[in-house]
């Protein structure tokens, strides 16, 4: 198992912050103490990993951090917070297992932190944070139970927010005339165009290959073009209009794409762009450190920036990482605080600069921060638009969206009727719902 | 653990209890490594078989979940994506054995006689099964790449379209694959097998005129069967259970094309987190290598009656 574990420590710097923490105050009390994280192995939590020496510097709370590729680490979690006393104070989790964590009851709620007068810092802000962020990835127990709403409330905090945003080339747009898409016609005309014009190279690389892949990019166009999965009554509706012209949009995509993409994984489809196989690239904004780096990407300098265009309404994807503290943690409160150091605007800010993805609207307009990653201020306007309710956070969404994945794999490689293959998904949604309890209402 | 008898029993005079335990003697001697396998073996595998029948998410310990009796057996014998995924695996399975053991014996073959740097050629064909899974299938996913890929650049270089390798054709890709690395394999123990065969057998057939050909057909490749039946057991086995390899090629795609069972097995546990429906499919599993199993052996049996009943009639016939 490909583990990383890696110790903070930091000698000479923690005696200094010791010293220095004497007068930090909230800190006081937990100077010493060693904090055990898990967190993914993934460019985000890289970039964390330069900026938590500093908070130890000031807090004189120590760190170890336990990173693990993002599956491995949802394994090691699932059997981790299981246990009655559990080894991490602090993790990071996709947002598909808030559902399962919370149900489960192993993330602590933070109202008792943030309502702890020596614990919660009045200036961290939290309105500040990116709305749909805190709802998709923070919030359980409001509107269909995952999302925001009277009745929900905070279980994580959004860190490492990604949107989905269009990368194109800037110089195969000029010497052809092109406009940027802004609408999913104009979207579909140009990628189906630029084979034409450039002899060899595919419209838009988009993953497509069976499985989470394939749903992943259909659920990316399913939102704009104004689809769900489910209606507010968990009846299942990917089979209607908006759900065909999604399946036929990712066809069309991959249609026109570059060779064999109908087997692209997310590595492969990123991996085309970077190489300039493609001339456009729709999908997550943790990307752009790899497009900007010489050493991994012949487009340096050549990639324009635009909004997820728009079907019948601005959709984009949220999806990313959140941080909560698990219930059988050993150190809650400082895990608290390394959260809340982490989230605040000073701790978004550093780890922006240090190449993370920011999780706040402040950071995302901050001058430093634009001024080192000019991409900053569009990937701030997409965040605006990112849909936390853009794919469903239930217990049994991965049995749906496997199914999902393979059905559409199928449309893709095998020619099966895009209506056909997304009434069987429907009905076998269904059945699957009304096994988990969602129709004993109805 | 065997040491004098107790006084009390000596005393009463007893000798049944004496020769009680030195019947049990033996058993005493076993115990440690019965009780090594019980807790080794059946424990997971009795677990496995209680978990089959419980309703099991993996946030949950085992003891909180709820009794189901055998609906997840039933829920997996009607379910579509499940028999799609065995279907694959049988074909996957029976194609890459009945492949590997045709190029395996027949390379053992060409390599069973005494040429130079006979050693440095056998060390290079069991390469392929030193590899690691995961590196085998990230190797030949790139030399399948549609544009980059090692296969693709050749056939274009030659005037030909490329193929679309891990998505028209992905099972015959994997298989391709498998039997790439496995191969070796069946070679390495077939030789040995050729090696140990009676060189009188051989020499007997020689003088009395057989060909190359007469000889592999009606003396080598009999006296081998023995241990191409385990060999091939072995990887039908094996090739049941592959997962990395595929895993990491086509994640089971397109479609379920390339879902084999174990790969079923480990996206139900992690990704639909229903461990007690997987458990389920694990013991489907067993039981199928179990029956096939059974039937090697007693195809094993039925040759070994068979030649023995030959070798009787001919001490029949010259007797």
């Amino acid at each position: 198992m490909l583990k990383y574990t890696k110790r903070i420590t930091l000698g000479a710097v923690s005696a200094l912050a010791l010293a220095s923490a004497a007068s930090a105050g909230p800190y006081d009390e937990y100077q010493g103490e060693t904090l055990i994280v898990n967190f993914p192995a993934h460019p985000h939590f890289d970039a964390v990993m330069k900026i938590l020496p500093e908070f130890t510097a000031e807090t004189g709370i120590e760190v170890e951090v336990d990173q693990l590729p993002y599956l491995k680490m949802r394994e090691r979690q699932t059997l981790e917070l299981a246990q009655d006393e559990g080894e991490y104070d602090l993790i990071a989790y996709v947002v598909f297992s808030k559902a399962d964590y919370v149900y489960a009851d192993q993330l602590e709620n933070l109202a008792r932190y943030f309502m702890n007068p020596k614990l919660a810092d009045p200036a961290y802000d939290a309105d500040d944070l990116i709305d749909g962020y805190v709802y998709n990835i923070g919030f359980a127990g409001g509107n269909k139970g995952y999302l925001e709403g009277k009745t929900g409330s905070l279980f994580g905090i959004p860190y490492g927010s990604e949107t989905s945003i269009l990368g194109y080339r800037t110089d195969i747009f000029d010497k052809h005339g092109l406009s940027v898409p802004e609408t999913y016609g104009e979207l579909l005309d140009v990628a189906c165009r630029i084979p034409d014009l450039e002899p060899g190279m595919g419209g838009l690389s988009s993953r497509a290959a069976s499985g989470h892949h394939a749903s992943h990019a259909f659920l990316l166009h399913l939102a704009p073009l104004g689809g769900r999965i489910f209606d507010d009554q968990w009846n299942p509706i990917v089979n209607n209009a908006a759900g065909v012209e999604a399946a036929n949009a990712l066809k069309t995509i991959v249609d026109c794409g570059p060779e064999g993409a109908a087997s692209f994984g997310f590595g492969e489809a990123l991996g085309s762009f970077l190489n300039g196989d493609t001339a456009m690239f729709l999908d997550t904004t943790v990307v752009a450190g790899q497009i900007n780096d010489p050493s991994k990407s012949k487009v340096v300098g050549k990639v324009g920036w635009a909004l997820h265009p728009m079907g019948v309404r601005r959709g984009s994807q949220t999806g990313g990482f959140g941080i909560g503290i698990p219930s059988n943690a050993e150190n809650k409160e400082a895990a608290f605080l390394l959260m809340q150091w982490l989230t605040s605007k000073k701790g978004d800010k550093l780890v922006a600069l240090a190449g993370g993805n920011p999780s706040r609207f402040s950071t995302h307009a901050d001058q430093d921060v634009n001024a080192k990653f000019p991409h900053m201020a569009t990937f701030g306007e997409a965040l605006k638009h990112a849909d936390p309710d853009w794919r469903p956070i239930i217990p049994v969404w991965g049995k749906i969206n496997a199914d999902l994945g393979t059905t559409l794999s199928k449309v893709l490689t095998e020619d099966l009727d895009v209506q056909e293959a997304l009434d069987g998904v429907a009905e076998r949604t269904r059945a699957v719902m009304e096994e988990a309890g969602y129709y004993t209402w109805q | 653990m065997c040491g004098p008898l107790p006084p009390d029993n000596h005393r009463s005079g007893k000798p049944v209890t004496a020769q009680t335990f030195n019947r049990m003697t033996p058993y005493l001697f076993l115990a440690p490594a019965a009780i090594t396998m019980a807790i080794a073996l059946l424990y997971p595998l009795g677990y496995m078989v209680y978990g089959s029948f419980r309703d099991w998410d993996p946030s949950q310990n085992i003891s909180e979940t709820d009794f189901v009796g055998l609906k997840n057996y039933i829920t997996l014998f009607f379910d579509p994506a499940f028999r799609e995924s065995l279907s694959v695996t049988l074909i996957f399975a029976f194609t890459v054995v009945v492949a590997e053991m045709v190029i395996g014996v027949g390379l053992a073959l060409l390599l069973d006689r005494n040429i130079r740097g006979i050693s440095v050629l056998r060390t290079l064909f069991i390469l392929p099964m030193m590899i690691a899974p995961v590196v085998v299938g990230l190797m030949w996913r790139y030399m399948y790449h549609p544009t980059v890929g090692t296969f693709n650049k050749t056939l274009k270089s030659l005037g030909f379209d490329g193929v679309d390798w891990l998505g028209q054709h992905a099972l015959l890709s994997v298989i391709i694959a498998d039997i790439w690395q496995w191969t070796p394999f069946i070679l390495i123990l077939a030789l040995a097998a050729l090696q140990s065969l009676p060189a009188s057998a051989i020499e007997a057939a020689r003088i009395d005129g057989a060909t190359a050909w007469q000889q592999i057909w009606h003396i080598k490749l009999p006296l081998m069967m023995p241990v191409l039946v385990v060999t091939a057991l072995l990887r039908l086995i094996d090739a049941f259970k592959v997962l990395e390899v595929i895993l990491v090629m086509t994640e089971g795609g397109p479609g379920l094309s390339t879902e084999i069972v174990a790969l079923r097995i480990s996206r139900t546990a992690t990704e639909f987190r229903e461990l007690g429906t997987a458990a389920a499919m694990s013991n489907y599993l067993l039981i199928l290598l179990l029956i096939l199993t059974l039937a090697m052996f007693a195809i094993g049996r039925l040759q070994d009656a068979r030649t023995a009943r030959l070798a009787r009639q001919v001490q029949e016939e010259e007797g």
